[in-house]
């Protein structure tokens, strides 16, 4: 009697448990499903409609003009530039921090020196700094470097910011690794970068992976950086979004801001359907592991 | 000629001394263990030697060169570590190969030392294989060809078997001896298994709290040790100490004891003449369970054999012998009984001291006070 009770209890629970879980998809979920069907209805039917009645007929007519029409502020040749203009930034700059992040990670947690803990500990504190409270020295900088609304400026930007990231995401990573391994290559003859890629870069992969995700979602959904660094021509995705739902002649197009918005997010969602399941793996990783 | 030496060298963390002046020497061809407790430095000193550590003072000499200072690379050691020596992104191959690889050798000639390497320890048909496929067992010989490939002048093994079951311990325990004899490589052996030390080494260097307590070869050891901890620390089960007083009997110094039944009982000591300067004090005496057994008549008759009542307090059968413990002047102590013999528990019975061996040790300081 005793049992079959807390079975009872045991499966409302787990049934309330789904339940919780459901709506909290839901209400994730919402937003994006009002997008969707925003996106594919006409001006007209928005303005009849409610938000969540379905479209009349599958229109792309808005996908197509806030990809290739729609007006960012003076120039009217939709996102489409500026797509190129964030794959100009986010894949180098994604690159170069995530090597120099696995670089520090590597000399913090196998070639420590008198200090390096504290060396470690001063980097860390560079993943607490707001962005706003480097806007103005950047700007100085930047301009001293003549680097000024140029993309390569907004790369070293982000470059910077993120190596207090990726440093420490290596750094976790690598602590777990087994000493003996460097001290085994060491004997056999091998160098300081020779260690470093052919033994600890090949094992680095899931590291690495978490590394991109999270340094591609920071910079491709970077506005702040991208609204203040950047010229006319060389601004990112998400700054030409916000002068494309800014800028309107006549009635407001809620379809081309919906399907130009949905464009903008897509890249980080690929990404994370192809490599999430590392990105969980990999993030704890580092923890697990005494 | 010594094909290592080690020449007093200390190193220190900040205050604590991990190495107090550490002076060995060993020749070519030999086969020396580093054992100790965990904590006294032997793998400080393991790793010092490989020049994975820098130490505080002190030479390190390798054949005539003085490598104190050189990079690891350029000691031609070769190392065997307890664990992770193999780099698992790489093939069997390749994990041998690699030390060969970074030395530039070509190619054909480094083929052909990874065949010779794999023979040697049977391991021709995991060539192709990652580490992580293999079995403990595999591992090890593995780690031990990375070390094999390059015919160094020196092999360093840090606990190689400690992550091996008891059985297969054993097993590849022979078979580092069989590689060691021949080969008739220079190896320096870390390990806290004393049974490990006793049957692999040619000499053996016992170290506690950075200190190197006694250095010589395993029966040395064995039979005549520097002080009451290595006494203690070689030989399963351990050596028995009695505290005991130093008294005149009927043929010179002997130890009374207290017997199964209370009576007091003299027992005779092996080298009374280094033991006149501490007659009639409180000693500890060391005999080890193999000298105390069941009366065998062929020794009777020895000079330094005494027969002597004890009483039975537990019995551990082991199928060869049976481990046998009983009590002498407040202490228990284990005894070496023939299977055959009866000793019920509880029973006094009579049991054959062989003091031939029986050594002593100050009870203040633990210093061996008889030592020739």
């Amino acid at each position: 009697m005793v049992k079959s009770q807390q079975t009872l209890n045991q499966r409302l629970l787990r049934y309330g448990l789904y339940a919780i879980l459901g709506v909290a998809a839901l209400v994730y979920l919402m937003p994006l499903w009002v997008m969707l069907l925003t996106s594919l209805k006409d001006v007209e039917e928005i303005r009849s409609g409610t938000l969540f009645s379905l479209p009349g007929s599958l229109n792309f007519d808005a996908w197509a003009k806030a990809w290739s029409g729609a007006c960012t502020g003076s120039t009217c040749e939709g996102i489409a530039p500026f797509f190129g203009n964030s794959f100009k930034i986010v894949i180098p700059a994604v690159a170069i921090s995530t090597l120099i992040g696995a670089l520090n990670g590597y000399v913090l947690s196998m070639w420590r020196f008198r200090g390096s803990e504290l060396l470690f500990g001063a980097m860390l504190v560079g993943c607490f700094i707001p962005f706003q409270v480097i806007l103005l020295p950047m700007a100085r900088m930047l301009a001293m470097l003549g680097l000024a609304n140029t993309v390569t400026g907004l790369v070293a930007v982000h470059i910077t910011y993120g190596i207090a990231f990726t440093t420490l995401f290596f750094r976790n990573f690598y602590v777990g690794l087994p000493k003996e391994l460097i001290a085994a290559a060491r004997l056999d003859g091998a160098g300081f970068f020779f260690i470093f890629r052919r033994i600890v870069l090949p094992l680095s992969t899931p590291i690495i992976v978490v590394c991109v995700i999270w340094q591609f979602t920071q910079i491709w959904n970077d506005f702040l950086f991208g609204v203040v660094f950047s010229g006319g021509d060389t601004q990112p995705v998400t700054v030409a979004l916000n002068n494309l739902v800014n800028t309107s002649f006549g009635g407001k197009e809620y379809n081309v801001d919906m399907a130009a918005a949905l464009m903008a997010a897509l890249p980080t969602l690929v990404v994370y359907v192809l490599a999430g399941k590392y990105f969980v793996r990999g993030l704890t990783a580092g923890a697990v592991k005494g | 000629m010594a094909n290592l030496t080690i020449d007093n060298v200390v190193k220190t963390y900040g205050q604590t001394e991990v190495l107090k002046g550490i002076n060995i020497a060993i020749n070519k061809g030999e086969f020396l263990i580093l054992v100790g407790p965990s904590g006294c430095g032997k793998s400080t000193l393991m790793n010092s030697i490989a020049g994975l550590e820098d130490v505080t003072g002190g030479r390190i000499l390798i054949g005539d060169a003085d490598v104190t200072r050189a990079a690891p690379k350029d000691r031609d050691i070769a190392m065997v570590f307890q664990s992770y020596a193999r780099y698992p992104n790489m093939s069997v191959r390749e994990n041998i190969a690699f030390g060969l690889e970074i030395r530039k050798v070509p190619k054909p000639e480094r083929e052909q030392e990874v065949q010779r390497v794999a023979s040697l320890l049977q391991i021709e048909h995991l060539l192709d294989r990652k580490p992580g496929q293999l079995s403990g067992g595999q591992r090890q010989r593995v780690a031990m060809g990375r070390a094999l490939a390059r015919r160094p002048k020196l092999y360093l093994f840090d606990e190689p078997l400690s992550n091996l079951d008891a059985k297969l311990r054993v097993e590849m325990r022979t078979e580092i001896k069989k590689l060691h004899q021949r080969l008739g490589t220079t190896i320096v052996y870390v390990t806290h298994d004393q049974i490990e030390a006793m049957t692999l080494a040619d000499r053996i260097a016992v170290m506690r709290a950075g200190e190197l307590l006694q250095l010589g070869t395993p029966q040395e050891i064995y039979d005549n040790p520097a002080n009451q901890f290595v006494a203690g620390f070689m030989g399963s089960p351990a050596m028995n100490f009695v505290p005991c007083r130093l008294a005149a009997g009927d043929n010179g110094l002997g130890v009374e004891i207290l017997d199964g039944n209370g009576n007091p009982t003299w027992l005779p000591v092996p080298h009374p003449e280094r033991l006149s300067g501490v007659a009639g004090q409180e000693v500890v005496l060391g005999i080890r369970p193999e000298m105390i057994t069941d009366p065998v008549p062929h020794k009777a008759d020895q000079p330094l054999v005494r027969q002597v009542p004890m009483k039975v307090l537990v019995t551990e059968p082991t199928g060869a012998d049976t481990m046998l413990v009983t009590e002498i002047n407040g202490v228990e102590i284990n005894c070496r009984i023939n299977p055959g013999y009866s000793t019920p528990v509880g029973e006094t019975v009579p049991l054959m001291f062989d003091m031939s061996k029986a050594v002593f040790f100050d009870p203040k300081n633990e210093a061996r006070i008889d030592r020739g």
